[in-house]
This record gives structure tokens, sequence and C-alpha cells, in this order.
């Protein structure tokens, strides 16, 4: 009996194909959408940790300035110089590097070709620090940082558009009005989630740098990274104990400092992707519940075109409960098809859309599930009201009804 | 005297309260025993198909009482009634209503899928109540494909499939042409000659009512002549 009112429900469907579509369409929208945008969210948020970690783990991040909070940047406070980076590498013998750091975006010169890339003066322990690994060459070392030479090491877009097809090394660049020899190729590292190349930066001593291109001792951030083993957060603390010594801080004042550890910000950042895509999701769901009352409406007009048929039904002896069930199963069927379909669309759509800008693409099983449960759902809901009208008319009424 | 069918005892139907108030049924007094063909006529108002309604299980009276093979049929709910219905009476229309885009053997199949009887029986049984009204080689037919005399014959076997013990007609040959409403007729007949079948038909057809062996007409809700009664007198 059951197999054959549900027969029945797809019968009815497909008598009716051009209404039942664009009923359809309305749960096809809604169950795409929020496939769609949990779906990409995943993948997003992947993608975001993914890029953090390439930034290195087990890191710390030391700026000046108090640490920004929600919705408010962090107040600018006195520039950080060699004198904290000198002082944490000499505090902190737990960590496993300590590397300071000053960068600018400038326009970087090889005979007649240029492009703009980051340059950074860094010291020694940068490439250890920042996970940079060489592909040909050489990092400079502490003493030739320490010497004040000008070398560097080029990431993988400046070294192709400078050289082609050759390493470049021994050749002289221009940083700005500064010549410098090329000692090293870093391996390439991407794109990062801000969709910035990193592999357009040159890395050079931050001694050559101060002295040639920033013309101060000021340095914008410190890395200290962490060696095997040991507690971040213990880390973290110290720095900051560090930190107020070296800076002055008095006891009754706020840091005028940030140490942020680079696996929080991960996590804050990830979060944060969660939520919003939750928020679409939402959004998303919204329609869903406007299909909904698409269905509502398309089996309030079933019911009201076929008041005849279910005269005849209840004249030769059907009972409330089987035109009941016989509308909420065509409700259900209707818009358990447009959650399948809209399932297919979605997951097409994410593909697509991870295809295009190499977000991975992560379907979710249960999200599936229950997106296709949920429209069942919907369509029983939305179905039972028109359902109930139906099984409740009089047979005379019915059955005059033209 | 065998225990009636059908019987009406001082039914009464009324629609609407104080000035609106209207006598469909006025205290009617009138019964068919098992196997009887009866023709029920009168003009339209008179209460025929108010009466018939209520023969059909499909309606109640609001007042005196309405015996089913002996049941109080007027105090049975909606699912019981319905399930009478089922069991005991088939139904024939003047517009066949027939499922639209369903082939003449679902339609058949039809009250007994209510009854919850096996898809194969049920086919079984469908095919024979097609034979019987002479349909053989049409059961694959949609209404849209069949001629109004072949409609109607489908909505017979549809109410004769589930051997009911009354076949309520309304107007059968309502929009039929005088020689297909002649062959529906004597359809009718024979299930009434045969098998022995109750039948009870609303027709204002003179030359209709004849193929009934009792004529009732109904005038302003009352029942004004019976054949049954005035041979007997």
């Amino acid at each position: 009996m059951f197999a054959e009112t549900v027969l029945l429900a797809f019968l009815s469907i497909r008598r009716n194909k051009m209404r039942s579509f664009l009923t359809l369409l309305g749960i096809v929208i809604g169950v795409a959408a929020v496939i769609a945008m949990i779906t990409i969210g995943a993948g997003t948020t992947t993608k975001v940790k993914q890029d953090i970690g390439k930034l290195g783990s087990n890191l710390l991040i030391v700026r000046s300035g108090t640490p920004p909070s929600p919705g408010q940047s962090g107040t600018p406070a006195r520039a950080m110089t060699d004198r904290e980076a000198r002082a944490l590498k000499n505090g902190l013998p737990d960590a496993r590097s300590v590397a300071a750091q000053s960068q600018k975006a400038m326009t970087v010169v090889f005979g007649t070709e240029s492009i703009v890339a980051q340059v950074v003066g860094a010291d020694a322990d940068y490439f250890d620090a920042r996970d940079w690994v060489m592909s040909t060459g050489r990092p400079f070392g502490e003493a030739e940082e320490r010497s004040g030479l000008s070398l560097c090491a080029i990431g993988e877009t400046v070294r192709k558009q400078f050289f082609g097809g050759d390493d470049g090394l021994g050749a002289n660049i221009r940083v700005g009005k500064t010549p410098c020899r090329v000692i090293g190729v870093l391996e390439a590292k991407g794109t990062s989630s801000f969709g910035q190349d990193q592999d357009a930066t040159v890395i050079m001593p931050l001694t050559a740098f101060q002295r040639r291109i920033s013309g101060s001792s000021d340095v914008d951030t410190i890395f200290v990274a962490g060696g095997e083993g040991g507690v971040m957060a213990d880390l973290q603390n110290a720095a900051e104990d560090i930190l107020r010594d070296v800076r002055h801080v008095r006891p009754t004042e706020d840091d005028d400092f940030n140490v942020r550890d680079m696996t929080q910000i991960a996590d804050a950042m990830a979060s944060t992707t969660k939520v919003m895509s939750g928020m679409l999701g939402a959004v998303a769901a919204v329609s869903l519940l406007v299909g909904g009352i698409g269905i509502m409406n398309i089996m309030l007009v079933s019911v009201t075109e076929r008041t005849r048929e279910i005269g005849i039904r209840l004249a030769i002896g059907a009972q409330e409960r089987h035109i009941l069930v016989q509308f909420l199963v065509e409700a259900t069927v209707l818009s358990a098809l447009g959650g399948v379909a809209g399932v297919g669309l979605g997951l097409f759509l994410s593909w697509l859309a991870s295809y295009f800008t190499g977000i991975p693409f992560e379907p979710d099983i249960s999200t599936v599930a229950l997106a296709v449960g949920f429209s069942a759902v919907i369509g029983m809901v939305f179905g039972f009201f028109p359902a109930l009208r139906g099984a409740r008319l009089d047979p005379i009424d019915a059955l005059r009804h033209e | 005297m065998t225990a009636p069918l059908i019987a009406f005892d001082k039914v009464w139907k009324t629609y609407g309260e104080g000035e609106a108030r209207v006598d469909a049924l006025a205290g009617v007094d009138f019964s068919i025993s098992p196997g009887e063909f009866v023709a029920i006529m009168g003009p339209s108002g008179s209460g025929k198909s108010t009466a018939m309604n209520i023969i059909g299980c499909l309606d109640t009276p609001t007042g005196g009482v309405y015996r089913f093979a002996g049941v109080d049929a007027g105090r049975l709910d909606r699912g019981r009634r319905a399930i009478l219905r089922n069991l005991y009476i088939g139904f024939v229309f003047q517009g066949y209503n027939l499922l639209p885009r369903t082939t003449a053997i679902e339609n058949v199949e039809l009250p007994l899928v209510y009854r919850g009887v096996p898809a194969r029986k049920r086919r079984e049984l469908a095919y024979a109540a097609l034979a019987q009204v002479g349909l053989q080689g049409r059961e694959d037919h949609t209404p849209a494909e069949l001629s109004g005399g072949q409609q109607q014959r489908v909505a017979i076997a549809r109410a004769i499939v589930s051997t009911p013990m009354l076949l309520l007609a309304d107007e059968p040959t309502g929009n039929l042409d005088t020689q297909r409403s002649h062959e529906i007729m004597e359809l009718l007949q024979t299930l009434n000659r045969e098998r022995g079948l109750t039948i009870a038909m609303v027709t204002h057809e003179a030359d209709i009512a004849g193929f009934a062996s009792r004529t009732v007409r109904f005038v302003d809700g009352h029942v004004a002549s019976d054949s049954a009664l005035s041979e007997a007198a």
C-alpha cells in the first residue's frame, strides 16, 4: 500500500511536469545554496588553517602597539628596535630561533626587468623562524648579516621574472637604489589566504636594510620560534616579561606591544570563517523555507484542482487518512526530489568554486544527508495543511465540484 | 417477507435555520428489499438526490432513522460510513467520475485498493468485472480514449468489482444518447436479474425508469407515489 502511494505520487508529479518542476526549483535553489555555502565554507576554513600553518607553526609574533581587540585596531606605540630582538634572543634559551624583521614594498630592478616585491630585512634566523627553505644557493649567515653586506635571497616569482630558467645566483639586482648580490633562491610558498603572492619577495640582511633602505634601526616584527616540545604559553609569558623590562613598561601600565601565538591567530581566523559560512548557510536556509511555502501553495492548488478526484475516492470508500497520506507523500516526494537535485547542484557549484579559487573541495556526507532530510521534512510540514484540507472535504460537495 | 436492505423511518433532512430553513426530506418512509431494481424519480428539488446521498451513506439524516442492512447508518461517523460504502455499496454517476489519465483497469481496481486487496488479486477481479460489462481488450485505455457509453461501463465495472450489496446509480444515462442509454440499462437489468444485485437509480426519464421493476416518485420531500404500493392495493 505504501509503495503504491509513493508510485502514485511519482505519477502525479510526472503528470504535471512543468508545475512540479517550478515547485521543485524553490527547494532545489534553497538546498543548493545551503550545500554550496557550507561546503565552500568548510573548504575556506581548511584553506585558512593550511595557509597560516605555512607561515610557520609554533611561532610567536611580536609587534609594537597594544594588541588589537575586536572592532578596534591596536594603539600605535614606540617602534621596536634591535634592542628588543637582542633581549629576546638572550632571554629565551628555549626558543629555537628569534628573528627580527623589517619590510617595505619596493620596486626591484634587474637589467630591463622590474617587479614590485616585499623587501624584507631580516636576521639570519629569519629563514628558520619562518620556515623558508632554499631551493638553490644559501641563506646569509650571522656574520654576513652583522657586517652589513648587501646580499639577498630572492623568491621564486622574482627569480622567474628576472632570470627565467636560470637560478640567477651571483647576479647583482637593484633594490631601490641599492645594489644587492643574489646568493640564494627561496622555495615557492604560493599565495597566502589574503591573496598575496608570498614569493614576490627579496630577503636581505637586516643591518643592510636598516642602513641603506629604511634609514632607521626600527624593527617591524620579531618572530620567536618555539623549540621542540616547548609550551608556547610559557614562551609567550617569558617573552612578555622580557619586553616589559626592556621597554620600561611600568607595572601599572598596559603592554605597549603585543605577542601573539600563530596557532591562536589560525584558530581565530578559522572560527571567523566558520561563523561567516554558518551565517551564509542560515540565510540560505531561509530560501529553503520560501521553497517550502512554494510547495504548500502548489499542493493547495493541486488539492483544489483534484477536488473531484478526491470526491470519487471518498465516495468509493477511501478513508480520510488515505487522502491525507496520498497528498502528504506527494509533497514529501516532491521536496525530497528537490533536495536531491539541490544537493547535486550545490556540490557542483562548490566544486566549481574550488576549481577556480583553489579552495579545497570538502563535501560533507552529514550535511548532504541533513539537507535532503530537511527538505523532505519541509515537504511534509508544508504539505500537511493542504493534504488535511483535501482529506476533510465533503464527498458530496467534492463530487459536485467542476 | 425478507428484511429490507434500505429502510427509511420518518427521515428528515433539513438545511438552514429559521426563515432560510428548507426541508429537503420531510419525514420520508420507504424501504427497498434485497434484489429489487428501484427507480427514484421526481422533479429537481423534490429531495430525490438528498435521499440518494443518504442511501449511499454519503450524507446523514437530521431526523428519523436510516438503516442500511439493519445498521443505523445515520449514526455512524465519517470513517465508518466510508468503510460501509467501500464494502457494500457501488456507485455509478451521471458524469462517470472516472479518474482522468488513469487506465480502465486501474479505475476499476480503486475500491479494492482501499479495501487492502493484494495487487495480483485486484487485477484478477478487475479483469473479470470489465469482462462482465463487455470491455475486454479495453483494460489499458484511459477515459479520454473511451466513448461515453464505454466510460459508463468502466464505472459500472468499478461499482460491481467489490461485489456490493447495493448499486447506486445517479442518472446513469444522463450524458448518453438513447441507444447507449438502453444498452447501459440492459446491462443493469442483467446484473439485477443474474446476480440478484439490488439497484437504486435516480432518473427523470420515464423510459429509463421503465427498466426498473419499481418506481418511487418524490415530490416536495415526500414520497408521492410508489409503484410497489399501488400494485399491492
